[in-house]
């Protein structure tokens, strides 16, 4: 039998491997998921910056794109009198207002007229074919500053011209602007004159400057004295938006706030707001706020992102990464579990097959008795004791009386359960220091060690010649027994293995010769 | 956007070779305007402004046209345009800017000035320093879209900018709205903003917080794409005279205190 040792502490630490490797990958993973979770957000937040990027310069491009038309016209006023109403409609019929420039609602002339001017300017617009022209709003001021011309003139803006722009506030304040700058303002929300229904769309115009022809306007008060009058363009925001060129990025939403308080009233524009709703537990949206100023004007656009953007531009390889990072780890625990445990089973497997092997080798397969060769070592061993301690031991030999009968009337089956029978009924009779051995056949061997006296071996011998002699059932059969015994003790009747063995089987011999069932003891040694 | 103005318009003035001669030895010869140029300006602070028509890029931009004799168009841009075009070779120079890695690939620099940054913050934000500002998530900073700042303060921008907290504009004049909106708390701002502190809500309501980083240089912005080696030469040698002969001293002091211009002007040009 292998020893028993006690656990190592290098085997303790062994069975702590799969944890360790556990915890290890479950970290790695972590990383690893980190990592990815950091990047993706990183690449969405660049890509949300790039949108933003974008949506800024193509708004400030088609606004550009409308100063530049608008300066077309004022070019043309170098070249013509600003009631020239014939080569201004020419100008802007040949621009192609269309699909093109469809944030454009009209294009206008608005013209500086100082109140000592104001009959004769009237006078000159019913002169130019406007019969029924007349300035409206009535009040008397010190300036004005009238629509004179809307281009293309039809549909919405046939409305009466003549209109007085300078007592708004919104109007007014783009329009100095322009004035002092000589540069295109843009006004606030307004409500355009085109617009007669209450509920009007979100509104903006833009205006350039037109200075008298061969003045100087270099100074903010050479540009006051020497303006006549403006260019401007009226734009819906809606149309506007549509306009720009590229394409609205998907998933975002995009508010666009008149001035720097995003509030409610200043809204000018939204969009992507009819998104589905976010999935719940999802992660923020991104957001951003800029502050465009064009021509002059702050305009706050507002972007954020819907999960459309996000899953459209985000990755989904953190969660992959946490369920197989987390998979693998804990299969990988178990596998290098299973590797240490699996030794260390096959470890136990192997010495029980050894210890197993080691007992066939040295015990009878039938009885489970120790063989002949077992018992020799033990004989060996005790006479060895005996002799060192000036000791008694004996041998007894014993075999069955007529056992031949038994196998031969009930088969070797009962024969061989007969043999069982009688070794445990052997065991039982010895003490429990002897050895009660199987020969073979019929034939068994009792040591019995640490005798105080000789004679106690035949007192042994006769309680197992005792025990034997109550029948024994087996099988159904009811079988009743005797049996032969041959005793020599050590060193009365022999002082070794051979002299002992030869002494008890003498004995046994002479027992048997008597008649059987009986017990002799060997001659004594010469 | 193209002007009407006389300065702002496209104008061809001839060099005066007395005028060249007094630039110094180094301009003795013609200065060889290969072609009409573009510049452009951008509103900011003393810089320049469209309302009054004045700053000090205006009148170092008139100083250059004048003193090379060429024909320069002039334009009002954002400063985010003025980069792009840069970069892509449309515009060849802008005025006051300030260089790093990026913008080393694609713009060469001619170096007159240097100032220092600082961080704007509303007293109610509560931010004593920088690692106040930017250890409160709720403060919120406004910056100029494309503008960049001394080391510390770009880190800043860029940590804030990650964390979701960076309002950007492309004018100076809404951040100052939206920071007496209390919708942002804090604003990078450089010594020509400092007249707009003056403004009596804004000076109540603010501090004023040092970037502790050296000045950082900022030049003539001129285009690698658009401007050969030797014309880029050229032109730095035009603002290096303009440093030695006082010209530069004279326009700065039109707009700061002297102490202040001197301290700007007196600086190490990086190599």
């Amino acid at each position: 039998m292998i020893p028993e040792h006690p656990p190592k502490a290098g085997a303790n630490l062994l069975l702590l491997l799969p944890w360790l490797i556990l915890v290890a990958m479950l970290g790695l993973t972590w990383v690893v998921w980190d990592f990815e979770r950091t990047s993706t957000r990183k690449e969405l937040r660049s890509e949300f910056d790039f949108a933003l990027r974008e949506t800024v310069n193509r708004i400030e491009q088609r606004v550009a794109s409308y100063e530049q038309m608008l300066r077309g016209v004022q070019g043309l006023l170098t070249t013509t009198d600003l009631t020239n109403r014939k080569a201004i409609h020419d100008y802007v019929d040949t621009l192609q207002l269309d699909a093109n420039f469809s944030g454009i609602q009209i294009v206008g002339i608005a013209q500086r007229v100082a109140e000592q001017d104001r009959a004769a300017h009237v006078a000159t617009m019913r002169r130019l074919g406007i019969s029924d022209y007349t300035i409206h709003p009535e009040s008397r001021n010190d300036m004005y500053v009238l629509i004179i011309q809307r281009e293309p003139f039809a549909g919405l803006n046939v409305a009466p011209i003549g209109f007085d722009i300078w007592p708004d506030p919104i109007r007014r304040l783009a329009l100095e602007k322009a004035r002092d700058t000589g540069l295109a303002a843009i006004t606030s929300k307004v409500h355009l004159a085109i617009d007669t229904e209450a509920e009007a769309p979100s509104s903006f115009l833009m205006y350039l400057p037109v200075y008298a022809p061969g003045q100087p306007h270099n100074t903010v008060a050479q540009r006051r004295s020497n303006l006549i009058g403006w260019i401007y363009a009226g734009f819906h925001m809606k149309d506007f938006m549509a306009s720009l060129y590229g394409k609205q990025w998907p998933g975002l939403e995009l508010s666009i706030f008149d001035d720097v308080n995003p509030t409610a009233s200043a809204l000018v524009y939204r969009a992507g707001a009819d998104s589905p709703q976010r999935p719940p537990g999802s992660a923020a949206p991104l957001t951003a706020t800029e502050y465009m100023v064009v021509a002059g004007h702050t305009w706050t656009l507002s972007l954020s992102t819907q999960s459309e953007f996000e899953s459209r531009f985000g990755r989904s390889a953190a969660a992959v990464i946490a369920v197989a990072g987390a998979g693998l780890s804990v299969s990988l625990a178990l596998l290098v579990w299973f590797m240490i445990t699996g030794r260390a089973r096959a470890l136990r497997l192997a010495a029980g097959m050894t210890e197993e092997l080691r007992h066939m080798a040295q015990h009878d397969s039938l009885t489970k008795l120790p063989n002949r060769a077992l018992f020799s070592d033990r004989l060996n061993r005790e006479l060895a004791r005996a002799r060192r301690n000036g000791d008694h031991c004996a041998l007894m030999f014993l075999d069955l009386d007529d056992f031949k009968i038994i196998n031969d009337s009930f088969g070797h089956a009962v024969g061989d359960d007969l043999l069982r029978e009688v070794a445990q009924r052997l065991q039982l009779a010895v003490r429990a220091a002897d050895t009660v051995a199987r020969m073979g056949g019929d034939e068994f061997v009792v040591l019995m060690p640490e005798l105080k006296e000789s004679h106690a071996a035949l007192g042994l011998a006769e309680k197992i010649r005792a025990a034997l002699h109550n029948p024994f059932v087996v099988d159904g059969h009811t079988l009743s027994i005797s049996c032969s015994l041959g005793v020599a003790v050590f060193p009365d009747n022999g002082v070794d293995e051979i002299s002992l063995t030869k002494s008890a089987d003498d004995a046994m011999y002479r027992a048997k010769e008597g008649g059987g069932d009986r017990v002799r003891i060997g001659h004594l040694e010469a | 956007m193209n002007s009407n103005r006389p300065w702002m318009r496209t104008r061809c003035l001839i060099a005066f070779l007395l005028t060249v001669c007094a630039i110094g030895p180094a301009c003795a010869a013609a200065f060889d305007c290969a072609r009409t140029y573009t510049l452009a300006l951008h509103e900011h602070g003393l810089l320049y402004s469209a309302d009054t028509d004045s700053g000090i890029d205006k009148d170092v931009a008139d100083e250059l046209i004048r003193r090379s004799g060429c024909k320069v168009t002039v334009s009002l841009l954002p400063r985010a345009r003025i980069w792009q075009l840069i970069e892509s070779g449309a515009l060849d120079f802008s005025l006051s800017g300030i260089s790093n890695a990026e913008r080393e690939r694609y713009a060469s620099f001619a170096w007159y000035f240097s100032n220092k940054y600082y961080l704007l913050v509303r007293k109610d934000a509560l931010a004593q320093n920088l690692a106040a500002f930017e250890g409160n998530d709720r403060l919120q900073l406004g910056t100029i879209r494309s503008f960049r700042y001394s080391e510390s303060a770009n880190r800043l921008v860029d940590r804030l900018q990650a964390a979701n907290r960076l309002n950007q504009s492309s004018g100076l004049a809404p951040l100052y709205k939206t920071l007496m909106l209390n919708h942002i708390q804090g604003m990078i701002i450089e010594p020509f903003d400092f007249p707009a502190l003056e403004a009596k809500a804004i000076g109540d309501s603010t501090s004023i917080v040092e970037f502790n980083d050296p000045p950082v240089p900022h030049g003539l912005i001129m285009s690698k794409k658009s401007l050969a080696p030797a014309e880029q030469a050229q032109w730095r040698a035009l603002i290096d005279g303009m440093r030695r002969d006082g010209s530069m001293r004279r326009i700065f002091d039109k707009y700061f205190k002297p102490e202040l211009a001197a301290s700007m002007l007196d600086f190490q040009p990086p190599p």
